[in-house]
């Protein structure tokens, strides 16, 4: 590849000073005049029947224009996947968990909507509530869902190879169950949405959303109108992490309220309510069986997931397929056989988290991997490099992986963490431990999952960039502009982008699955490179060259036999202009990933995904024996995300995901009781704080993927599913005592440690 | 009940008719447009809202604006001084100290306060400090960074 | 969450708060505001008028003098955290205010607040919607307990820090009435009341507190998941004097977050009386002042656990003040 001018460089963000400024503007930063602020009222019981919400006593509090429950809306399931829609914006018949919306109200001031919401009187009928995904999966049990009267809303059972024949070939089999907790996204800014229509019934609506164009179909759907006469704007928004994937009855009621009104009408979420009542990530018991061969390989796997989802579904299917898919790499292994569950219980709703449903699996695999190598005596890194999947290798479920540099994160994360020197011979009480992973940068070919872009340049030589991805803080619009500003030879500072409209910028999928720079990094690219091609049309004539022969670089546009010849961009334009080529230089770019059978996985096998990410991460941790609390001392985070567009960036991905993956292992649990959530808050919830905060080195290992813009896979999903079981793992060098429960909290470690003397 | 309420904020003196029972960070953000210092919890919890009261920072989510009346308010907006961003500002920028941006109005300003008091300050410090400031985006990591390079520089 | 609507009102000085304060009971006193403002926006304190002590001059200092130290009830925990003579004097003092919440909530908050902050219980703390979930409780203003169900009484728990670290050093606490003021021992305050906790009269508003010169050493452990912003899981304090020869002439040990108020282990302080400091003696104290605190389930913490982890920290200090000899 040739030398990169701007594409690799540790550019600041582009709103970097903006958010350091308060300039940035968060949907709730905004407001519009007349504007009216909406509250909702909540379920305070697991499972009840609606018999009948009286509003009056809402609409005589002074200040209240609307009130709303179910009855008054249309009838619109909706639901992430189109084929596990279970959800009303606002209950309509029964409720089925705590936090579950009721009814709302919209009001001139928010003192008036949190009274008015006090005043609603609902008589409910209490059904019998089930909490545990065991107990809800035997017959019996309270439906939950009509239509699915096992309360198991989305399965898989998948095998590949024969496992059973695998685990007769096997010398060794091991056998372990191990359980995640729920943990809650957590980002700091609460979600907010803020709606306005014309009268022509045409609704605006900026929500604090990381897929806007999927939520303009959603709430399209749900007012039943059609999409045409829906915007949504994505505003600037305080992390996502997957829990703003979702459409939520704020953007919902904002908008019908706008509609019905006629006025602006913004709903914020406390921060209660985002741990009530938005989105986690499942809670999974998982069996896992594996045989071995006496050489260390991994001959065969059977998994039992059952993932607790909570009372609805939002990304269910997928996020069930995805645990079992992610089974299949940074490994190799023939022979699997996994029977996945997605379970409805009572409580808060699982979706998509940072790893969607890897996570979990990946602390049973890695954990494991762990005590098996301890039982054959193979060194914990041994066993991994020993399986490791390498680019190119036919994959038995059919996965395209044309890069892969997982051997050489295991090796540079061991490096790091000093390996060698440490494991299995520091003092007792310390200890360092290991775990991999591997990532889809993106989805292959599903609906709605192509992004588009559009390069104009413009007269004085700048150049306008419209995505419709959605940067959510971790700084797509820069790493975007990057690659176009590449592209185009002209500098970071020449691109001004505009971002995620659905009524000025191009269809893009949003923010999940970590697409967002494969795909709308391509997608502006291909935008870029036609726009390039135009512009050196008009130059090549003019330098009666050729114009193959012509280069951009630094703003230059130059012959690269001779590079003295050349002139500058502004110039070039110039050229463009006085030669009579039509006005404005446009390129766009539309970009699907590759169809090299591609697949959404949930009925057939195929490629999932255009590039494949893997990552090592490795812990030293420190156990103080006498209390039980543990402390993670270093971390090292080794990862293939392809290449760094701006490695600052990546950085960035990996530390943040580094420590929320330490929060899962060690902080982290959003814990019930009947259903009710006991610590709804960042007192009682242990997101971590600076002061828990590792060392971190992040190791970027660059393997040019073939597919990725200038080689870019991903780096924003894959990163979190590998800490925790690299934590655990360390925690056993340290102390000789294996967790397979999250989180480990300081009186887990003790009792252990007790149970051991 | 309404009041007439005098606040001196970045350096502006502001005189409103207000709800008496409004915190700092609802008078801030709903009747000056302040909207930089951000609602992150409104409990006290997540020091999102942070602002400088007198030099100190103070969640602004858990302050009657009431009772704030002859102090000196700073916010994120009124951090920079004559158009010459912070020293702090422009290293949240450079470093990468900045992801989501929700925590960075606090953030700074807490650090702010911090190291007027703290001129050379170790790791540790640096980090107590600004551990009621939550952050889910960078691991802090390089938020520590910035604070330290800027505390370098003093 | 907004705060529900109050009087708001700064009197000019104590004496006149103090009466404000006792003409209705409704009113209450706000300080930093940092525990009252979470309380009034979860609508568990719902105040007619707010006093505001903090337009009250000469209520904020930190003032040596022969018999000891003087801190005014509004001063900031951060003043005293930073606080050179106190860093000298009375370390363990320091440390205590320096791990409250975190830096800002110490910048705000005064040692008066803290030291009469609200009980705490995962019940109480809580949004009216949470709460809404079952019937109030007592000190919601119901008629139940959620914690022990047929106790008749509220079992809430002092968690504040400051409170221990003072009593070791026998902290008096001086406060204005209607009537006058009242010199006490800062132990009194307490009167382990889950319902209404401190011992304080009608009207009455902590002015000062007054800490006695102080031999020996003193040491503040507290116990919490993440090392900032939390409330103690639980935290002890450890005060104590020996004769130079590793006899113990006196000692102290104060609990906080294991009862309705601070609980002092007056049976273990006794059994070390006198006696060496050895193995024996720390088993021996340790098992005795876990017999003496009364943990309930009020914090998503089992009382089984924090009995576990106050053995722990018991011996710790103990240990620790043993080798700093
Ligand atoms: C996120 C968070 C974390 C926290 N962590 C801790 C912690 O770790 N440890 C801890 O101890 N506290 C903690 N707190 C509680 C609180 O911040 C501190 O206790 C603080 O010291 C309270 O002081 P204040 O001045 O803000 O009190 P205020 O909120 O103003 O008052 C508290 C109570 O005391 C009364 N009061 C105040 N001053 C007086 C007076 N002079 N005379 C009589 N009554 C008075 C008030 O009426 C009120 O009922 C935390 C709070 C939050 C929000
Ligand atoms: S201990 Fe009982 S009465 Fe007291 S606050 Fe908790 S639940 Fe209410």
């Amino acid at each position: 590849m040739h030398k990169l001018n701007v594409v690799g460089k540790r550019s600041p963000m582009l709103d970097a000073l903006e958010k350091a400024t308060g300039q940035a503007r968060f949907t709730d930063d905004l407001s519009l005049p007349g504007m009216l602020f909406g509250k909702i009222l909540r379920s305070p019981h697991p499972h009840a029947k609606i018999l009948h919400v009286d509003l009056s006593g809402a609409l005589k509090v002074k200040g209240v224009q609307g009130a709303i429950s179910g009855k008054d809306i249309p009838r619109k399931k909706y639901g992430i996947v189109p084929m596990a829609k279970d959800e009303y914006a606002l209950a309509i018949d029964k409720v089925r968990y705590i936090g579950d919306e009721v009814a709302a109200v919209a009001a001139a001031s928010l003192d008036a909507a949190e009274e008015a919401i006090s005043k609603i009187r609902v008589d409910y009928e209490v059904l019998p509530a089930v909490f545990d995904p065991l107990e809800s999966m035997k017959p019996g049990a309270p439906v939950i869902h009509e239509e699915v009267p096992n309360n198991i809303s989305a399965s898989i059972r998948k095998e590949f190879g024969n496992v059973e024949k695998a685990f007769l070939e096997s010398d060794f089999v091991f056998e372990n169950d191990f359980e995640t907790q729920a943990i809650n996204h957590a980002p700091l800014e609460p979600h907010a949405a803020l709606s306005t229509a014309d009268h022509s019934g045409k609704v605006t609506l900026w929500s604090s959303t990381q897929i806007p164009f999927f939520l303009r179909r959603n709430l399209a759907t749900t007012l039943d109108i059609p999409e045409s006469k829906v915007r949504v704007i994505k505003p600037k928004v305080g992390g996502g992490f997957g829990q703003k994937i979702d459409l939520y009855a704020k953007d919902f009621c904002a908008a019908f309220f706008a509609m019905k009104m006629k006025k602006p009408v913004k709903f914020v979420y406390e921060r209660e309510e985002m741990f009530t009542s938005t989105r986690q990530r499942h809670p999974f018991r998982i069996r896992l069986k594996t045989g071995m061969k006496k050489d260390g390989t991994i001959h065969a796997q059977q998994f039992r997931a059952i993932a607790d989802g909570g009372a609805y579904n939002s990304t269910a299917p997928l996020m069930i397929t995805l645990a079992c898919y992610f089974i299949m790499l940074p490994y190799r292994l023939e022979n699997l056989l996994f029977e996945g569950y997605h379970v409805y219980t009572n409580k808060p709703v699982g979706g998509a988290m940072r790893g969607h449903g890897i996570p979990q699996v990946r602390f049973a695999v890695e954990a494991q991997l762990d005590m098996i190598s301890e039982k054959m005596g193979i060194d914990p890194l041994e066993i991994r490099l020993k399986n490791a999947f390498l680019a190119g290798e036919p994959h038995p479920a059919k996965l395209l992986v044309q890069s892969c540099g997982f051997s050489d994160t295991l090796k540079k994360a061991a490096e790091g963490i000093g390996w060698a020197e440490k494991r299995g011979k520091l003092p007792f009480g310390r200890g360092v431990g290991l775990a991999g992973a591997s990532f889809p940068s993106g989805v292959s070919n599903m609906s709605h999952i192509s992004s588009g872009a559009v390069v104009k340049i413009e007269r004085d030589g700048s150049i306008t960039l419209l995505t419709g991805a959605a940067d959510i803080g971790q700084g797509a619009e820069t790493v975007i502009s990057q690659i176009a500003a590449e592209e185009l030879g002209v500098l970071l500072e020449d691109i001004r982008i505009t971002a995620a409209d659905t009524e000025i910028t191009p269809l893009d999928p949003g923010t999940f699955g970590s697409g967002v720079t494969l795909r709308a990094g391509n997608a502006a690219r291909m935008a870029a490179s036609e726009a390039r091609g135009k512009l050196l049309e008009a130059a090549a004539e003019k330098m009666e060259a050729d114009i193959k022969d012509l280069e951009i670089r630094d703003r230059r546009v130059f012959s690269k036999e001779n590079p003295e010849r050349g002139m500058s961009f502004q110039e070039a334009v110039k050229v463009y202009q006085y030669s009579d080529r039509p006005m404005p230089i446009v390129g766009t770019g539309s970009y699907m990933p590759p169809a090299k059978e591609p697949t959404t996985l949930l009925k057939e096998d195929g490629n999932f995904s255009p590039a494949y990410s893997f990552m090592t991460q490795a812990a030293e941790v420190q156990v103080d024996t006498a209390t039980g609390k543990i402390t993670v001392l270093n971390m090292v985070a080794a990862h293939d995300c392809g290449r760094a567009i701006n490695p600052m960036l990546v950085e960035g991905q990996l530390e943040g995901s580094v420590v929320g993956g330490m929060g899962q292992a060690l902080y982290e649990d959003v814990m019930t009781e009947k259903g009710q959530v006991l610590n709804p808050s960042f007192l009682d919830y242990g997101i971590p704080t600076a002061m828990e905060a590792p060392s971190i080195n992040s190791v970027e290992v660059e393997t040019d993927d073939p597919e990725g813009p200038f080689g870019a896979k991903e780096s924003g999903e894959g990163t979190q599913l590998a800490p925790a079981p690299a934590i655990i793992n360390a925690i056993y060098d340290a102390i000789g005592v294996r967790f397979n429960i999250l989180p480990v909290t300081p009186e887990k470690v003790l009792e252990a440690l007790q149970k051991k003397e | 009940m309404k009041h007439i309420l005098k606040l001196h904020v970045n350096g502006e003196d502001y005189e409103i008719l207000t709800e008496i029972h409004k915190t700092l960070l609802e008078v801030l953000r709903e009747d000056l447009g302040l909207t930089g210092t951000k609602r992150g919890c409104d409990l006290g919890t997540c020091g999102a809202c942070t602002v400088l009261i007198d030099g100190k920072p103070s969640l602004s989510c858990l302050t009657l604006a009431a009772a704030v009346r002859d102090k000196k308010i700073t916010t994120i907006e009124g951090l920079a001084k004559d158009g010459e961003l912070h020293p702090l500002q422009k290293a949240f920028a450079e470093k990468g100290a900045i992801q989501c941006g929700f925590c960075t109005p606090g953030m700074i300003l807490t650090s702010k306060a911090f190291l007027d008091e703290n001129l050379k300050p170790k790791e540790e410090e640096v980090k107590k400090a600004i551990s009621g400031n939550l952050c889910r985006c960078t691991g802090y990591v390089k938020i520590v960074e910035a604070v330290l390079s800027v505390s370098e520089k003093q | 969450m907004r705060l529900p609507q109050f009087e708001y009102v700064e009197p000019k000085t104590l004496k006149e708060a103090s009466k404000m304060l006792a003409s209705d009971k409704k009113t209450v006193v706000l300080a930093g505001g940092t525990d009252l403002l979470v309380n009034m926006k979860h609508r568990v304190i719902e105040p007619r008028r707010v006093i505001n002590l903090k337009a009250i001059p000469k209520l904020d200092h930190i003032t040596a003098g022969k018999d000891g130290l003087r801190i005014g009830a509004l001063t900031t925990l951060h003043d005293i955290a930073s606080s050179p003579l106190i860093q000298e004097q009375y370390p363990a003092v320091g440390q205590a205010a320096g791990e409250v919440g975190a830096y800002a909530h110490q910048a705000m908050g005064t040692l008066g607040g803290n030291l009469c902050q609200e009980n705490r219980c995962r019940f109480y703390n809580q949004s009216p919607f949470w709460r809404g979930v079952r019937s109030p409780c007592y000190k919601a203003g119901g008629d139940l307990c959620h914690v022990v169900k047929k106790s008749g009484k509220c079992h809430s728990a002092y968690c504040g820090d400051m409170a221990p670290a003072l009593i070791v050093l026998d902290a008096q606490v001086k406060v204005t009435g209607p009537d006058g003021e009242r010199f006490f021992p800062l132990k009194k305050l307490y009167n382990q009341n889950g319902k209404k906790p401190l011992s304080l009269k009608t009207g009455e508003i902590l002015k000062e507190v007054f800490i006695p010169p102080s031999s020996g050493k003193t040491l503040y452990l507290k116990w919490r998941l993440r090392d900032s912003l939390e409330f103690p899981i639980l935290s002890l304090s450890l005060h104590m004097e020996t004769d130079g020869k590793g006899q113990v002439k006196k000692a102290r040990i104060v609990f906080s977050s294991v009862g309705e108020g601070p609980v002092e282990a007056v049976s273990a302080e006794k059994m070390l009386k006198g006696k060496l400091l050895d193995e024996r003696m720390i088993e021996k104290v340790s098992e005795q002042a876990v017999k003496e605190i009364s943990p309930m389930r009020t914090s998503i913490h089992s009382p089984a656990y924090k009995r576990k982890m106050a053995a722990i920290l018991v011996r710790q200090a103990l240990e620790e003040l043993r080798n700093a000899e």
